[in-house]
């Protein structure tokens, strides 16, 4: 069980770090565009600072669920290193369960949000604000699942110095 | 009270401190009723992230990784090494005159963070250093680049309360150099408590002169960015890319030592420790929101104030305050709220405008080094993977020096606007 | 029980530094006083609350009750607001209040509200008066001026079509940046009311600025229609006509800041200026103005231009209009 979860959670994030770093090329390249269009093209695109933006937001927000997978985000220790052994997994446990309902409310209403975005125009290409909203439920659902699949994995046990190295 | 019981409580059972934030943020907007206020969550975290000058940040990082991969990182700092590496903690104070050579390039201390986060700490790590006392020199001097010009704090602050920009910029040049000069003196102090490697002879001139040929492609990568900026050719923003550009070039065609394999290796670490610093962001976005809307910051600021009629007790109170409220709170919302609410009294009390300005943009900035909430703390911890409290542990003679600093800047208005002055701005 | 009106906007925190505070002041005080204190207002300024684009949506959700929002923010909601960026419509002021008092203001005024369902526009206040342009690269005083100069503007395609028809460049940079940007010479120059440019401080780091008074962008007001639903008759009563005062006021201040040391005096010291000359203005107009009426055609389709022309005729009769004759 413990290692199924493992490995689905390693096969999930093996492909959104993928997606994320797609996204990465897409984000440098359109920055480099905008410059060059200054200085050589001349076409004054309009939408080169707007992509950029929603491009940053879409590559950050995916990258929440892999630094879940990979335990990653910043926390503090000092306190919950000093309590003992299996009280200290159940209150770890309990934190990827508090974690999980913070992410399923942002999905929720992030589902809400995206659909608003959908009436709403992005005074680019026509395009609605729907794309770039969407972010927000997509890699909250992620985020979801890899908390599920991570809090099975270590069920508690994982190492308290937080971050892997980078 | 519930709110800030969340926040500290999950903190310290060990959640990460961007998930107690939200947390603490969405029991705020759940306590006021209703799922208009709730629905407003996502709204706040993507409004949080939709800043475009934001971008320096992944890129400088970005262009770190391959500058670290393709050994342009270590040829400049085995020139560092090379002419100062026989005084004790050479690399430590390269680290210090390196922020202020690069405060020239950023507006932002976190984008200093970041780039020397990924860049220098792992060479003076590899040199002998310990990876904490590495990350709170990266980390006090980050604070130099928004303190120099351009920075885009002031820019903030000019706009909003109607000072001269560029007045505020020219007040920013001094306490940057003698921060850094302080900061220089902390490290010297503490060479030996700290342990500080030293190499053992001084590079003859020959050897100096080869090391130089070697890292001169290196050296342009700086001056390139530098020179598009002075220039007019690119934004601070815009410069950060061009640094990947440069860097990837190099790596690509002269060092020829960057594969694709590589490269996506690059971009993912890349987008992973963004991802880490901008949940952080995004969820303070909607804590700071609930405190704005119930103008708790104002309230706050109205206690603290209601005995002070000293002068001097007054910007105490007041550097205080901003310190303390920069714990938990991003930076330039407490600029937008605050500022407001406390110039007035700096006006009352006689500090010039220009004056007020850099007090609040210095202590605004120290405190994104004060744990729990500081920016620049998680930057680094994010992009070293060093714990947040040893990184703490080593950063607090900085920290008082730095704090020592700003009260001299802000009780001594001579000294304050002395650049300012020079230049016909005050 | 008493009820809370809390309102945001954009714009600084004085009464006399700005038409948007001046402008809550004024309904403030005349709401709480005029209902005995059954409403209470709570100004949010220099968006506390978040960008203009959230303030409508905080509208729209109830969470805030008013807001003043700029067309830039109202755009991605109503895209017709598009037909007010003609440009060179208006001659003078005094037009301004006509068409935006008038059977026009009060189309786009029903035309929001059934868009968008859930608010109530309660007038068009100032925000400072025309746009100016400023650069640093030669005083623009004909068309030939503008030759290659590059202009920031908002991300807006209209803004940028109306710089490009009249020979300029137009890139698009994040507000954050444009100081810098003017400083180094990422780009020559920007265009914005002469509050805004005074209060930006863009006299520091430009020569020249040109009154070409080629836009004029209102505030909304705009209020959340279940909010508005639950007063009785006679406290919306009060909201109107201290909505009316609030439009009142942020004219008057944006004339006195233009007029004061605080606008165009104040700028004229650090900055050359210099007035279109009716000639050139013409010019400018037959240049830009195709442009403008294409892309209305083109984006927003038949109930667009109708709008456009409904305010193409009323702003002629505002224009023709004579004071006190
Ligand atoms: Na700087
Ligand atoms: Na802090």
């Amino acid at each position: 069980m413990r290692e199924t979860a493992g490995r689905l959670s390693e096969r999930l994030n093996w492909l959104v770090e993928r997606v994320v770093a797609l996204l990465m090329v897409l984000l440098v390249l359109d920055v480099w565009l905008g410059v060059i269009d200054r200085y050589l093209f001349h076409w004054q695109l309009p939408w080169p600072e707007v992509v950029a933006r929603y491009l940053m937001i879409w590559a950050a927000l995916l990258a929440v669920s892999c630094g879940i997978a990979r335990r990653e985000h910043i926390g503090l220790s000092i306190l919950i290193s000093r309590i003992p052994g299996p009280l200290r997994r159940i209150v770890l446990v309990s934190m990827d369960g508090v974690a999980f309902l913070l992410f399923f409310y942002i999905a929720w209403f992030g589902i809400g949000f995206a659909g608003g975005g959908a009436s709403r125009q992005a005074m680019i290409f026509g395009m609605t604000l729907a794309l770039p909203f969407a972010a927000i439920p997509v890699s909250a659902g992620l985020a979801m699942l890899q908390l599920v699949l991570t809090a099975i994995r270590d069920l508690g046990t994982q190492s308290l110095t937080g971050q892997a190295e980078a | 009270m519930l709110v800030a019981l969340a926040f500290v409580g999950l903190i310290l059972l060990g959640l990460p401190i961007g998930f107690a934030i939200g947390a603490a943020g969405v029991i705020g907007l759940f306590e006021m009723g209703g799922d208009k206020f709730l629905a407003l969550g996502p709204s706040k975290i993507f409004n949080g992230l939709n800043i475009f000058p934001f971008l320096a940040m992944p890129f400088f990082i970005l262009a770190g990784e391959i500058m670290n991969h393709t050994g342009i990182t270590s040829r400049l700092v085995h020139l560092a090494q090379a002419l100062v590496g026989h005084f004790r903690g050479g690399l430590a104070h390269t680290n210090m005159l390196a922020s202020v050579f690069f405060a020239g390039l950023t507006g932002a201390a976190t984008a200093d963070a970041a780039a020397f986060g990924r860049t220098l700490v792992p060479a003076m790590v590899e040199r002998g250093y310990k990876k904490d006392y590495a990350c709170a020199v990266t980390a006090a001097g980050s604070i130099i680049g928004p303190t120099i010009p351009p920075s885009g704090l002031m820019v903030v602050y000019g706009s909003l309360m109607g000072v001269s920009i560029g007045g505020l910029f020219a007040a920013g040049i001094l306490p940057g150099l003698i921060i850094c000069a302080t900061c220089m003196i902390v490290i010297a102090i503490g060479a030996t408590a700290n342990d500080l490697p030293k190499s053992e002879k001084r590079a003859q001139l020959r050897e100096l002169a080869q090391i130089f040929r070697q890292s001169v492609l290196a050296l342009m990568m700086p001056i390139i960015i530098l020179g598009g900026i002075l220039g007019g050719i690119v934004t601070p923003t815009e410069a950060a890319s061009i640094a990947v550009a440069y860097a990837l070039f190099i790596g690509t065609f002269v060092y020829r030592k960057i594969t694709v394999a590589d490269f996506i290796q690059m971009l993912i670490r890349t987008a992973r420790v963004t991802g880490v610093i901008f949940v952080i962001i995004a969820f303070a976005s909607i804590l700071g929101w609930w405190l704005s809307f119930n103008q708790i910051p104002q309230q706050v600021a109205q206690a603290f104030l209601l005995f002070a009629d000293n002068p001097y007790v007054i910007i105490s109170l007041i550097i205080g305050l901003l310190l303390i409220i920069g714990m938990v709170m991003d930076i330039t919302a407490i600029l937008i709220i605050l500022a407001p609410v406390l110039v007035p009294l700096t006006e009352q009390i006689g500090m010039s405008p220009i004056h007020a300005g850099i007090v609040f943009v210095l202590a605004l900035n120290i405190s994104l080094m004060t744990p729990p909430v500081g920016a620049c703390l998680f930057v680094l911890s994010s992009v070293t993977g060093e714990r947040l409290e040893r990184i703490a542990a080593k950063l607090w003679p900085f920290l008082l020096a730095e704090v020592a600093i700003l009260f001299v800047f802000a009780l001594w208005e001579d000294m304050a606007l002395f650049i300012p002055r020079l230049l016909g701005f005050a | 029980q008493s009820k809370t009106l809390k309102f945001g906007h954009d714009n600084k925190a004085d009464p006399f530094e700005n038409p948007a505070h001046a402008c809550t002041a004024v309904f403030a005080n005349i709401v709480e006083a005029d209902t005995n204190g059954s409403i209470k207002v709570e100004v949010f300024p220099s968006n506390q609350l978040g960008s203009a684009k959230e303030h409508v949506q905080m509208v729209r959700d109830d969470v805030i009750q008013a807001t003043l929002t700029s067309t830039g923010a109202i755009a991605s909601y109503y895209p017709r607001i598009d037909v007010l960026n003609l440009a060179f419509a208006f001659d003078h002021n005094a037009a301004t209040y006509d068409v935006f008092d008038g059977p026009f203001g009060n189309a786009l005024a029903r035309d929001i509200e059934a868009t968008l369902g859930d608010v109530v526009v309660a007038g068009f206040p100032d925000t400072g008066g025309f746009f100016a342009v400023t650069n640093s690269k030669r005083p623009i005083k004909t068309l030939e001026d503008f030759e290659g100069v590059r202009i920031r503007t908002m991300t807006l395609p209209s803004h940028q079509k109306i710089i490009q028809s009249l020979g300029g460049e137009a890139y698009p940079l994040a507000w954050g940046e444009v100081y810098s940007g003017l400083q180094t010479g990422v780009i020559d120059g920007q265009m914005n009311p002469v509050p805004i440019i005074s209060f930006a401080k863009f006299a520091e780091v430009q020569k020249y600025m040109t009154l070409t008074n080629h836009l004029f962008s209102p505030y909304t007001l705009m209020l959340s229609k279940s909010f508005w639903d639950g007063l009785s008759d006679s406290e919306q009563r009060t909201i109107r006509y201290a909505a009316e005062s609030c439009v009142t006021a942020s004219r008057g201040l944006s004339r006195i800041i233009e007029g004061s040391d605080r606008g165009l005096a104040g700028l004229m010291d650090k900055i050359e200026v210099s007035a279109l000359s009716a000639q050139d203005r013409d010019k400018f107009k037959a240049a830009a103005q195709p442009v403008v009426l294409k892309h209305v055609e083109e984006t927003l389709g038949k109930d667009g231009v109708t709008l456009l022309e409904m305010f193409q005729e009323e702003v002629s009769k505002a224009n023709a209009k004579r004071y006190m004759q």
